[in-house]
């Protein structure tokens, strides 16, 4: 009697708190993150050597690191800023921007805002130039647009410049739609800050004119516990979902931990698990170029270390199931989610020392326990 | 003709084709001479006002390979305008999440 007695109340205890129990056992963040700072080992100086050299502020050559983070299974275990930057600075993300907006537009897919293969002209009108182009397409930078993505040394025609500085600033969306197009939709990968920019304004249409201009916070950064998000918007009102969010290396960390958890924070499951699954799917039509084998490959608005159409792996050293957000002058957001970390790297690289492979393969070194099966 | 003048001919041409680059290219050269002055009060605006860095760092921070004439921070209006390449460009903070912009129209320098 006892036994039974005891056997359903143990069932009873096992149901529900044993899912409680699980999330009780991971650690997040609550105003601060958890902090165990790792002791001084040989492979954390190897780290620091690599990412923190002595910075030369008159050539502004090699690897120059402004912040790196790491998280561990949801305990921060490393953190260092060059100065300026601090803990406390919200610092420019470029392109992981466009990672981030991925994220937010996963909280509208979630509330079935929106569909993968509906017509971006039906959330984004000026868009009825390009009928065939779908919500998928932009997400896999595969708009068919003809665009051109050079920052500083091309700046004539390069159509970012033109977008962020001058022709475009004013409607950056409307900028991008009056491109002609010159391959077929979903035919072929093209990297476009425009395609970026056409999927914030179609946000506006997805989640109402109303709720748009607090979304990101609304949708995501409130949920998360970001209070350092700062998001610049073109005079047409439209979040520059391509390069201009900023927000403090912890916060940045928020994110990671959420995608390293597949979309779930706590016990609410923020992005739906499939939409995580689209980020990290390879676009179907993706080929590496053969002269840029360390290029990263495009998955759902978010960067893939997968080995695909016989190529090898962009960061050799790095787990395939590594995924990223990654921004100009050496921005990075990396997940690791079978060695369960998350690292942070704000930077300033005005050449192309950096190596993500290195930093990664080093992190692993001072930071990676072994996996369990 | 051609024989008696061959480096006037081949001048000419050189004009001419360069005549034609230019139609060809007008709206992107049109727009050129402005992008180092907007870019620099963007992001001049955005590094003091958004990141909260001092301002000899964001001075460096927006130094191009293509020399600023002139660059001056409004600091009570956190408004940012820069001169560069004839043209003469500023950005405004808007506020705690919105940031900087570009304005559409450049205010006087002092």
């Amino acid at each position: 009697m006892s036994f039974f007695h005891g056997c359903a109340r143990w069932a009873l205890a096992c149901s529900f708190a044993f899912p409680g129990s699980m999330a009780w056992a991971q650690s997040w963040p609550d105003a601060q993150w958890p902090s165990e700072p790792a002791p001084r080992s040989a492979a954390l100086s190897a780290l620091e050597s690599y990412a923190f050299p002595a910075r030369d502020d008159t050539t502004r050559s090699g690897v120059r690191s402004d912040a790196l983070l790491v998280i561990r299974d949801g305990v921060l275990v490393y953190e260092r800023y060059a100065a300026p930057t601090t803990a406390a600075t919200p610092h420019l993300t470029w392109s992981m921007a466009k990672s981030l907006l991925a994220s937010t537009l996963g909280v509208a897919y979630g509330r079935g805002l929106f569909r993968l293969d509906a017509p971006v002209a039906d959330y984004y009108p000026p868009f009825a130039a390009h009928p065939q182009v779908k919500v998928g397409h932009l997400l896999n930078w595969a708009s068919g647009l003809a665009w051109q993505e050079d920052y500083e040394y091309a700046p004539l025609k390069s159509s970012v410049v033109a977008m962020l500085y001058t022709r475009g600033r004013g409607d950056m969306a409307a900028f991008t739609a009056a491109h002609v197009a010159d391959a077929e939709p979903g035919a072929r990968f093209r990297y476009s800050s425009g395609d970026s920019n056409v999927l914030a304004a179609a946000l506006r249409g997805m989640v109402g004119a109303e709720a748009y201009a607090d979304y990101p916070w609304s949708a995501l950064f409130e949920p998360l516990g970001i209070q350092s998000a700062v998001w610049e918007r073109d005079a047409a009102g439209t979040f520059v979902g391509s390069s201009y969010l900023y927000m403090n290396a912890r916060d940045l960390a928020r994110v990671g931990l959420l995608m390293q958890r597949d979309g779930r924070w706590r016990e609410q499951q923020l992005l739906p698990k499939a939409w995580v699954e689209f980020n990290r799917t390879p676009f179907a039509n993706y080929r590496p170029e053969a002269s840029k084998p360390d290029d990263a490959v495009p998955g759902g608005h978010w960067w893939l270390n997968a080995a695909v159409a016989g190529a090898r792996k962009p960061w050799p050293d790095a787990p395939g199931e590594t995924f990223a957000a990654l921004g100009h002058w050496g921005q990075g957001l990396y997940i690791l989610p079978r060695e369960k970390l998350v690292i942070v790297r704000y930077a300033d690289d005005r050449d192309a020392s950096f190596q993500h492979n290195q930093l990664l393969k080093l992190v692993q070194a001072a930071f990676a326990r072994e996996v369990q099966p | 003709m051609i024989r008696r003048r061959p480096l006037r001919i081949l001048l000419v041409l050189g004009m001419l084709l360069l005549v034609a680059w230019a139609w060809q290219n007008r709206v992107h050269l049109q727009a050129f001479p402005g992008i180092i002055a907007a870019y620099s009060a963007k992001e001049y605006c955005s590094c003091r006002y958004v990141s909260q860095q001092p301002a000899d760092y964001c001075l460096g921070y927006v130094e191009q390979y293509v020399p600023l004439s002139e660059l001056f921070d409004d600091a009570a209006h956190k408004r940012v305008t820069a001169r560069g390449l004839g043209s003469r460009q500023s950005a405004q903070w808007l506020g705690a999440r919105q940031g900087c912009q570009l304005l559409p129209l450049a205010e006087p320098l002092p």
